[in-house]
C-alpha cells in the first residue's frame, strides 16, 4: 500500500498557517534514514525594489554589531538578529561604460548578473545567467520547481522601455542564459494553481497521475516535432526552439519528480484576482512564496517588487506621485519624504515575508534560520543614478553558515555585488569560480 | 537606427536641428576620402585605428564606399554614436557642429543609398504567438469563448510592440501554461465521457480524510470488530458515480467479512472482501448520487470470530475510499465545436486509427497552417490511441491529440522555413502558406480562414493583385478590430493607460468610467479611419471624434447625452485627432503634472518615427520647487533647463511641441491657467515656424504629411513583419509611402503597399547578406 500519510491540507493561505510539514517530511529532504542527524537545506531568496533609496536613512551610523536602525530598516526590528546590512557593494555592469543613458534597464538586468546588458531595443537581447538561475541549474532538480519567479507589475505594455534598452531588461530579474530572461509570475491565482495544482483541493492521486502520463507522451510528441524543426531552420531561430526545449526538460524533470516524490502538498482557498492594493498583492505572494519554502517546493527564488524604473504611484500610504518620478528628487525634502516612505513600505513588506519564515519552526529552528533572503536595488540614489554604494541586507543565517548576521558591514568602494552572490552560492553547494564581474566573495564570518 | 536616419534625412527641416543636404555630393568615392577620411583621421583613429580597435571597431579598415556598404553594422553603429553625441569621448577632441553633421550625413545617405538595388527583405526571426494572437487563434480554430492566454506572463516589447520576434523569449513557465491552456481548450472543443470525471481518494488512514473504528495500521484502517469507515464529499452535480472501497480481509472459516456501502446512513448494499489481507482488492459499486454534500461509509456489517474455532476471528483492512465521477451521459446535441471538429468516429468495432486520421487531418492543416504529411497524422493519432490504452473513450483520445497539436512548435511557432541549404540565391519569396500567415496575424492578429488557406493551396496568393485583395478582405471582416486592439492600443499607448494614476486631489473627476471613456474614443476613431478607409492624415487632425455624455463633460462639448458613444461633429479646433485625444494627454503626463517633454518625445516618436537621441549620461532631469528657484509654470522651468548647452539641441526639438499642448491637463481637459499661472501654449519650432494655439501647432505638423506617413508606414511595418526595421528597408518606406500618396494615403492603401513589399513577400536566407 502506498505511503499517503505526508499529504496535508494548508488552510487559511494568507493568515496564518500551521504547517507541522517539515519536520515529518526531514528524511525526504535529507534522503537519509530517521536515524541520520536533520540537516535542512538552504534556501536563497532575492528581492529587488527599483529606483534607489533615500541612503541617509537607509545606511546605518555605525558599524559592526548593536548599530541603530535608521529609519527605512526600522520595520525589520522584529527581525534584526537575523539582519546583516552590507554597505559599499557596487553593480559595475550597471554603469553607462560607454553605452550611454539606460540606467534602470541596466541596473535591473546587470544585478544579479554581473554582466553589461547589449543595448538593444530587441534584437539579440543579451546579458548574462543570473546568480539564482547558476543555482537552479545545478541544484534545482532536488525540488519540484528549480526556482520560483515572481513580481507585482507585468512587463511594460507599449511604447519603449529605457533609453534604447529592451522591456526584457527592465522587467526581469532571472536569466537562465545571456538571451533568456525567465518571465515572472504576477498574478496570484495563477502562482496559486501553478504551485498548489489547479484542480479540486481534493482531487486525487489517481486522476492527476493519468494527467502527468498523458503530459508526458505529449511533451515526448513535440520534442520530437522541436528536435526535427530545430534542425531544419537558421541559427537564429534554432535558439528559439533551445527556449522551448529547455522548457521541455524542465517540465519532465518535474513531471518526473513529482511521482516520484513530494506531490501531496494541498493548499486551502485559492486567491482571487490581483488584490487591489500594492501592499496586498506583495503580502500574498510572500505569503505563498512562505508556502512554497516551507514545503520545500523550491529553494531558490526571485522576487521583483516593481519593475525597474517602475512610475507606480503608492496612494495607499499618501503618495500620489510617480515613484520614478519621485525619484529625481533634487534634494527637495519633501520628495526626499515621500520616497522614504516608498522605500518604508518596501521594507515594511520585506519584514512581513521574513518574520512569516522565522515564524516558521523547522528543525530546532526556524526557516528564517536556513535561509539567506538578499534585498537590494541596482541603483543607489535614484537622483544621481550611482551603481556604487548600493542598498544591500541579508537576512537569515543560511543555516548558521552566514556569521554576520546582526553587523552593519562596510566594503571597500565598487566592491562587485556579484561577490555576495558568490558567498550565497557557496553556501547553497553551488560553489563557482566567477559569475560575471565577481572578484571573489565577500566573507560573511 | 532607422529611426535616427529618418531625423537626420527625412524631418531634419521641421523638426532637426539644422537642415542637412538630402544628398550627398556626386561621387560619394571622392567624398569619402575627402570629406570622411580625414575626419575620422583626425577624430576617430586614436582608439579605432591602425594602432588600436578599441571595443574591435577598425574604422580605418574602410578605404571607399565600397568597403564602407560592407562594413554596413559598423558605419550605422558609428553613426547612431556621432548623432547621440557618445562618440568621441567627451574627454578627447570634439569635431565641431559642422564636421560632426558632415559626416553624420555622408555615413546615413551611403547606407541608405544604393541599398534599393540590393534587394534586401530582411529577415524575420521565428516568432511565436503571442498572447493576443493565441487566444484569437483559439477562438477561430475552434469556435469556443475561452481566452487562455490571458494567464500567460506578459510579452516582452521590442520596438513599440509585443509580436517581434527576437523578444518573444520562451520560458519554462510559458510551456507549462501552453500544457495547462490545451487541456483546457480540448475539453471546450471537444466533449468527452472522461472531461467531466475526477477520482477523489480518501486514505482509511489520514484522520484529515476519514473518520472511523477501529485502529491504524500502517497505511490501512485495521476493523476487527464491527465498525465504519466514513467520508463527507461535496459531489459537484447530480450525475452517475461509482463508489469504490480498496479492502482485503480475513475470514473465520465459514463466511468472508462483508462490508455494508452507506450513503447518508442509509444502506445501499453490501460487499464480500474475498481478497485476503494482503492483496487487497477494489470493490465497485455504480450509483446515482445528487449534487451536494453527502456522507459515505462502509460498515463492517459481520465483525466477530468463529463460534467453533475462536482463534478465527474476522478482520478487514480497509486501504481507502475513492469517488469517481460523474459520468455523465453524452449532450443531445453535442456543442457546435464538438462536431465541426470530431467529423468521425469508430463504430462498435471499427478502427479508432481510420477515424482518426479523418478527423486530425484537416484539423492539423488548419492549426498548423499548412499541409500537413502522412507520417504527421500518424503521430498526432497515435495519441489518440493512447487514450484506448488507458481504457478511455475515442473523444478523450481526440482530446489529447488537440493537447499535442497545440503544444507543437509548429502551432506556437510561425515557421517560415529558409531556402534549402545550398541554394544559391539568397533571398527567397515567401510560400502560399507562409503568405497566408503573415496576412492573417497581421490584420487579424489570428490564424487563416478557409479562403486563404484555399488560395494558398491553389497557390494563388503568390499573385500580388490577390495577395492585396485578400489584405482588402481581411480590413473589411470584424475581426480586423484586432488592428486596433494590437496595433493601436501601442502605437496609441492606449495599453498604458490602465496603469496611470492622476493624483485624485488634482484631479478628482477622474475615475474608471473616465479612463474607460478615454480608451473607448481613441478605439472608435481608429477604427472609424479603417472601417470607412480614410486618410491617416486624419490621425493628425480630423472633424470628428466619438463622445459619450462623461468625456463630452471632460471636453466641454456640450449636446451630448448617455452614456453611448456617438460620432460627434467638432464644431472647435480644441479637439481633433489623436494629439488631442485624452487618452494621449494623459498617458504622456505625470500623476501630478503635464509633461511637455514628454509629449514632445511622444509626437517625435510615434508620429513621425524622429525619437530625439537619448540624454547624455549624466544630465539630471527637471527638478521641481528647488529652494531659491523661481517658481513658475513647467514651462518656465523647462526654459531655465533648456539654457544649458548640452541639454539645449534636444530639448529645442521636443519641448515646443509639448509646449504647444499646455492647454490640456495632466487628464486631457482643456485649461487657461496652470495655478495662478496663465497658460503660454506657444512655441517656436527648430525651423523657425512658430505657433501660438494648439491649433496653429497641429497646422504646422499637417504640413509634414509626407514625414508623418513615413513615420507611421514604419510602425505598420514593424507591427507586420515582427521585427525592427535596418536602413534596408529605407527604399521600401519610400516605395510604400509614394505609392499610397496616389491613393490619397487611404489606409488600405498604406495596407495593400506594405503587404505587396518585399520585406512582406520576400525573405534573406540567414547568413546571406
Amino acid at each position: 500500500m502506498k505511503s499517503l500519510s505526508r499529504r496535508t491540507i494548508l488552510q487559511g493561505l494568507g493568515t496564518s498557517i500551521a504547517l507541522p510539514l517539515l519536520d515529518s517530511m526531514a528524511p525526504a529532504f535529507a534522503g537519509a534514514a530517521r536515524t541520520a542527524a536533520k540537516t535542512y537545506p538552504n534556501r536563497m531568496l532575492f528581492l529587488y525594489v527599483p529606483n534607489g533609496v533615500v541612503m541617509p536613512e537607509w545606511r546605518p551610523k555605525t558599524t559592526g554589531a548593536g548599530f541603530e536602525l535608521p529609519s527605512i530598516l526600522e520595520p525589520l526590528k522584529n527581525v534584526r538578529d537575523a539582519l546583516s546590512v552590507f554597505s559599499g557593494l557596487t553593480a559595475d555592469k550597471a554603469r553607462p561604460n560607454g553605452d550611454g543613458p539606460g540606467d534602470h534597464a541596466r541596473a535591473l538586468s546587470a544585478i544579479l548578473t554581473g554582466c553589461q546588458a547589449r543595448k538593444t531595443n530587441g534584437a539579440d537581447i543579451n546579458v548574462g545567467i543570473s546568480a539564482d538561475q547558476y543555482a537552479a541549474q545545478l541544484i534545482g532538480k532536488r525540488t519540484r520547481f528549480p526556482s520560483l519567479e515572481i513580481g507585482i507589475e507585468r512587463g511594460a505594455q507599449a511604447g519603449n522601455c529605457d533609453s534604447g534598452y529592451s522591456c526584457a531588461y527592465s522587467s526581469n530579474l532571472a536569466w537562465s542564459s545571456a538571451t533568456t530572461p525567465v518571465a515572472k509570475e504576477i498574478d496570484p491565482r495563477a502562482l496559486f494553481d501553478r504551485l498548489f495544482g489547479n484542480a479540486n483541493a481534493s482531487e486525487m492521486d489517481e486522476s492527476a497521475e493519468k494527467r502527468d502520463r498523458y503530459r508526458k507522451s505529449i511533451l515526448d510528441f513535440v520534442r520530437e516535432d522541436a528536435t526535427r524543426l530545430k534542425a531544419q531552420l537558421g541559427a537564429n531561430d534554432q535558439r528559439k526552439l533551445d527556449e522551448y526545449l529547455s522548457g521541455i526538460r524542465q517540465i519532465e524533470q518535474r513531471l518526473a519528480g513529482r511521482v516520484a516524490d513530494n506531490r501531496e502538498i494541498k493548499a486551502g482557498a485559492a486567491p482571487d484576482g490581483v488584490p487591489p492594493t500594492f501592499d496586498e498583492h506583495v503580502k500574498l505572494m510572500a505569503d505563498m512564496l512562505v508556502l512554497a519554502l516551507q514545503a520545500d517546493l523550491t529553494r531558490i527564488g526571485t522576487f521583483l517588487l516593481a519593475n525597474e524604473g517602475s512610475n507606480r504611484p503608492y496612494r495607499e500610504i499618501g503618495v500620489p506621485d510617480g515613484h520614478h518620478d519621485l525619484s529625481h528628487h533634487g534634494r527637495n525634502a519633501e520628495k526626499l519624504a515621500k520616497i522614504q516612505q516608498i522605500n518604508r513600505l518596501h521594507t515594511t513588506l520585506l519584514a512581513y515575508l521574513a518574520e512569516k519564515l522565522q515564524a516558521s519552526k523547522e528543525g530546532d529552528g526556524t526557516l528564517l534560520d536556513h535561509a539567506m533572503i538578499a534585498y537590494v536595488s541596482g541603483i543607489s540614489d535614484g537622483d544621481r543614478h550611482n551603481h556604487n554604494d548600493l542598498p544591500c541586507l541579508l537576512l537569515g543565517r543560511g543555516g548558521g553558515t552566514v556569521k554576520t548576521a546582526g553587523r552593519h558591514l562596510i566594503f571597500p568602494d565598487n566592491t562587485p555585488v556579484n561577490n555576495l552572490w558568490l558567498a550565497m552560492l557557496d553556501r547553497m553547494g553551488c560553489g563557482t569560480e566567477r559569475l560575471g564581474d565577481s572578484t571573489g566573495r565577500v566573507a560573511l564570518t | 537606427m532607422l529611426s535616427a536616419l529618418c531625423v537626420m534625412l527625412g524631418s531634419a527641416l521641421v523638426f532637426g536641428a539644422s537642415a542637412r543636404p538630402s544628398k550627398p555630393a556626386n561621387s560619394k568615392t571622392g567624398d569619402f576620402a575627402r570629406v570622411v577620411q580625414p575626419l575620422i583621421s583626425k577624430y576617430c583613429f586614436e582608439c579605432h585605428g591602425p594602432k588600436q580597435q578599441l571595443g574591435g571597431v577598425a574604422l580605418h579598415s574602410a578605404k571607399d564606399l565600397a568597403t564602407v556598404l560592407k562594413q554596413r553594422a559598423m558605419w550605422a553603429a558609428a553613426a547612431k554614436n556621432l548623432t547621440q553625441g557618445v562618440m568621441p569621448p567627451k574627454h578627447k577632441p570634439q569635431p565641431t557642429v559642422a564636421e560632426r553633421e558632415r559626416l553624420i550625413t555622408w555615413i546615413e545617405t551611403t547606407l541608405s543609398s544604393g541599398e534599393c538595388d540590393l534587394r534586401d527583405p530582411g529577415r524575420v526571426t521565428l516568432r511565436r504567438l503571442n498572447r493576443e494572437e493565441y487566444n484569437n487563434t483559439v477562438r477561430d480554430l475552434f469556435a469556443v469563448a475561452i481566452r487562455p492566454a490571458d494567464e500567460f506572463p506578459s510579452d516582452d516589447v521590442g520596438y513599440g510592440f509585443d509580436n517581434i520576434g527576437d523578444v518573444l523569449t520562451l520560458s519554462p513557465l510559458l510551456l507549462e501554461k501552453y500544457l495547462t491552456a490545451a487541456e483546457k481548450v480540448a475539453v471546450a472543443a471537444v466533449w468527452s465521457a472522461e472531461s467531466h470525471t475526477r477520482q477523489w481518494r480518501f486514505e482509511a488512514e489520514n484522520p484529515r480524510e476519514t473518520q472511523g473504528g477501529g485502529f491504524i495500521s500502517r497505511n490501512v484502517r485495521m476493523l476487527v470488530q464491527p465498525g465504519e469507515v466514513t467520508a463527507s464529499y461535496d459531489f459537484p452535480q447530480d450525475g452517475d458515480y461509482v463508489l469504490r472501497v480498496r479492502a482485503g480481509g480475513n475470514g473465520d472459516g465459514t463466511e468472508p467479512p462483508r462490508l455494508a456501502w452507506k450513503l447518508d446512513e442509509v444502506a445501499l448494499a453490501v460487499v464480500e472482501v474475498t481478497a485476503p489481507q494482503d492483496a487487497p482488492k477494489l470493490y465497485e459499486l455504480p450509483r446515482k448520487v445528487s449534487a451536494g454534500k453527502h456522507k459515505l461509509a462502509v460498515e463492517f456489517v459481520n465483525g466477530g470470530t468463529n463460534p467453533l474455532d475462536r482463534s478465527r476471528r474476522r478482520n478487514v483492512a480497509v486501504d481507502y475510499l475513492e469517488v469517481v465521477g460523474p459520468f455523465l451521459p453524452k449532450p443531445n446535441p453535442l456543442p457546435a465545436s464538438h462536431l465541426r471538429l470530431v467529423t468521425a468516429t469508430p463504430g462498435p468495432n471499427g478502427s479508432w486509427n481510420e477515424a482518426a486520421v479523418k478527423v486530425l487531418t484537416p484539423f492539423a492543416k488548419r492549426a498548423f497552417r499548412r499541409p500537413v504529411t502522412n507520417e504527421e497524422i500518424a503521430r498526432l493519432a497515435a495519441a489518440v490511441e493512447l487514450a484506448k490504452r488507458e481504457g478511455e473513450s475515442y473523444e478523450r483520445g481526440i482530446q489529447l491529440a488537440i493537447q499535442a497539436t497545440l503544444v507543437s512548435p509548429h502551432f506556437l511557432f510561425r515557421v517560415e522555413l529558409d531556402p534549402p541549404a545550398g541554394d544559391p540565391k539568397a533571398t527567397k519569396p515567401l510560400g502560399d502558406y507562409e503568405l497566408a500567415t503573415r496576412l492573417s496575424y497581421f490584420l487579424w492578429c489570428s490564424t487563416p480562414d478557409d479562403e486563404l488557406l484555399r488560395l494558398a493551396d491553389e497557390g494563388k496568393l503568390r499573385n500580388p493583385i490577390t495577395l492585396v485583395a485578400q489584405a482588402k478582405r481581411l480590413l473589411r471582416d470584424p475581426k480586423a478590430r484586432a488592428l486596433t486592439d494590437n496595433f493601436a492600443a501601442q502605437w496609441l499607448m492606449l495599453r498604458n493607460l490602465s496603469l496611470v494614476g492622476p493624483d485624485p486631489k488634482q484631479f478628482p473627476s477622474f475615475d474608471d468610467e473616465l479612463r474607460t471613456a478615454m480608451r473607448t474614443e481613441a478605439e472608435l476613431f481608429f477604427e472609424a479611419i479603417v472601417r470607412d478607409d480614410r486618410s491617416v492624415l486624419e490621425f493628425l487632425d480630423s472633424s470628428f471624434t466619438f463622445l459619450n455624455d462623461r468625456l463630452a463633460q471632460h471636453y466641454g462639448v456640450p449636446g451630448v447625452s448617455g452614456t453611448q458613444f456617438r460620432r460627434v461633429n467638432l464644431t472647435t479646433p480644441q479637439r481633433g485627432g489623436v494629439l488631442t485625444l485624452a487618452s494621449t494627454l494623459t498617458v504622456t503626463s505625470n500623476p501630478t503634472r503635464t509633461s511637455p517633454v514628454k509629449r514632445g518625445k511622444w509626437i517625435l516618436e510615434q508620429l513621425f518615427g524622429t525619437p530625439p537621441p537619448e540624454p547624455p549620461p549624466g544630465v539630471e532631469e527637471l527638478k521641481e520647487e528647488q529652494p531659491g528657484e523661481l517658481t513658475g509654470t513647467i514651462r518656465q522651468k523647462l526654459e531655465q533647463h533648456r539654457s544649458k548647452p548640452e541639454c539645449a539641441t534636444c530639448h529645442q526639438r521636443m519641448d515646443p511641441l509639448g509646449f504647444g499642448l499646455e492647454n490640456y491637463d495632466a487628464i486631457g481637459a482643456w485649461r487657461v491657467l496652470e495655478g495662478r499661472f496663465k497658460i503660454d501654449a506657444s512655441g517656436t519650432l527648430p525651423s523657425g515656424q512658430s505657433f501660438q494655439t494648439p491649433a496653429q501647432l497641429k497646422a504646422i505638423l499637417k504640413s509634414q504629411s509626407k514625414q508623418f506617413v513615413q513615420g507611421f508606414s514604419e510602425k505598420l511595418l514593424t507591427f507586420a513583419l515582427g521585427r525592427g526595421l535596418t536602413p534596408t528597408d529605407r527604399c521600401s518606406l519610400d516605395t510604400i509611402g509614394q505609392a499610397a500618396a496616389k491613393d490619397s494615403y487611404k489606409f488600405s492603401a498604406l495596407v495593400s503597399e506594405i503587404v505587396r513589399s518585399e520585406p512582406f513577400r520576400l525573405k534573406r536566407s540567414e547568413g546571406a547578406k
